[in-house]
């Protein structure tokens, strides 16, 4: 446990290209992401029962505060994130989520990136900007919600419903949920961000790691 | 005669398909959700992606499978206002809603557990994936056994100490738990980053150009004519023709 500069990271942090040390830094802080993603998936489920995903990105918004800051510290430079969230939506996709959540994976963490590189990765409102942006790209997954809803209607109006019937049906179940949805993200991010910074100050500033 | 022991692996690598036709099927099951392809379609292309896993020797898989959607597509054809309850409407639009993700479910299931690590490298360098996702990906994959374990342990030495035992810890203090988990983790992968590091630099992951494989992939007739299969369906169905 004690901290020692490697000699690995002291040699490229004078590149701005992302080297392979660095490439296998961003897979271990995925991997610890996707066990997030993968709690936030069970406790979602747990939570909403067969809505399953809905509050799947809140839910891993509000815990990987801490690996996220703590990436961004231990790299330090543009590219990290990005593929971290890139490298998140391609095991999503494989594991059988939604292809376009891919685009959401992509889109969000660049962005995030480049508010996170605004700040020198060090900036402490532009990090938590920075996360909040990232957590978005999680929403991939809950985006099939639209495409069901016009699968039922399409098959509402098969067995002859009307029209204003139909948006009767849904007229509680898709609005507010979305806007719930986006609004927890945005609340659990914030709180999950601020809670990375925390111990990023309480434990690994001090032992030298960030 | 081959020894009990070799002929599982031996009989799996032979019979699942290459890990190229396993993402086209994905990509299949997707476009699905794209066309809002009608009852039957669905029902074939369900009934095609369940076979590759027969043929993987996945039969309880596939199996319940073929149940679940079997149950969805029953619960989605219920008629709420037949039955008087209109609340209803809310599991028959959940079920047509379950029943159309089932197939992304089923290739993804598949493909995740037909697929060894060095399989799914070798797809990928040889679909010119950049490196910058190539390596982080082979180290999601050996990392996570690794996560795991930790946790065991982070756990076992919170026990030793009375902090946060028993189920109802992380429901009382959910801060507190997940500081206690996730600090030792985080301490723990940073330092499993530099000694991978290391180690895959030694072992010459850092090197440019085309690096050889051990595990060789290869398309074969069973591969074509699988994703020959699962693609007729899908194209009738948006031509029109089903």
């Amino acid at each position: 446990m004690t901290s020692q500069p490697s000699p690995v990271s002291t040699v490229e942090t004078t590149t701005n290209r992302l080297s392979t040390a660095d490439l296998i830094t961003v897979g271990v802080f995925a991997a610890l992401y996707f066990v997030m993603v993968c709690v936030a998936t069970l406790v979602s489920t747990l939570f909403t029962g067969g809505f399953g995903s809905i509050f799947l990105p809140a839910i891993a918004a509000l815990i990987s505060g801490p690996v996220f800051m703590l990436l961004a510290a231990r790299l330090g430079k543009f590219g990290g994130i990005t593929v971290m969230g890139l490298v998140i939506g391609l095991f999503l996709f494989v594991s059988g989520h939604f292809a376009l959540s891919f685009v959401a994976s992509l889109v969000f963490p660049l962005a995030a990136d480049l508010i996170a590189r605004a700040g020198r990765y060090r900036g402490r409102t532009s990090l938590l900007v920075s996360y909040v942006v990232f957590s978005y790209g999680l929403t991939g997954p809950i985006l099939p919600l639209w495409f069901m809803k016009d699968a039922y209607v399409a098959s509402l109006e098969a067995r002859g419903k009307d029209a204003a019937y139909i948006e009767g049906v849904f007229a509680h179940i898709n609005a507010g949920t979305f806007v719930v949805s986006m609004a927890a993200i945005l609340v659990c991010a914030l709180l999950g961000g601020w809670f990375g910074q925390r111990l990023m100050r309480k434990h690994f500033a001090k032992a030298g790691i960030a | 005669m081959r020894t009990a022991a070799t002929a599982p692996t031996s009989r799996r690598d032979g019979r699942s398909l290459d890990p190229r036709a396993k993402l086209y099927l994905l990509l299949l099951a997707n476009l699905m959700l794209f066309f809002h392809v009608g009852l039957a379609t669905q029902a074939t292309m369900i009934a095609l992606f369940l076979a590759p896993m027969l043929v993987a020797g996945r039969v309880r898989m596939a199996a319940r499978f073929a149940v679940l959607y079997a149950a969805m597509t029953a619960l989605g054809l219920l008629d709420p206002d037949a039955l008087g309850v209109p609340q209803l409407h809310v599991v028959s639009a959940l079920a047509v809603g379950a029943s159309m993700m089932l197939p992304c479910f089923a290739t993804g299931a598949y493909a995740f557990t037909t697929t060894s690590a060095s399989a799914f490298v070798c797809a990928m360098r040889r679909m010119r994936v950049p490196e910058a996702v190539v390596v982080p990906c082979v180290v999601i994959i050996r990392f996570f056994p690794t996560i795991l374990e930790d946790y065991r342990r982070i756990r076992e030495a919170m026990a030793l100490r009375g902090i946060a035992t028993g189920a109802f810890a992380w429901v009382r203090h959910p801060a507190r738990s997940l500081e206690y988990v996730v600090v030792p983790l985080l301490m723990n992968a940073t330092n499993v980053a530099q000694d991978l590091s290391v180690a895959a630099l030694t072992k010459g992951l850092g090197r440019d150009g085309v690096h050889t494989s051990r595990t060789t992939i290869r398309m074969r007739a069973a591969d074509w004519l699988a994703m020959a299969a699962c693609t007729l369906p899908l194209a009738l169905d948006a031509a029109g023709v089903i």
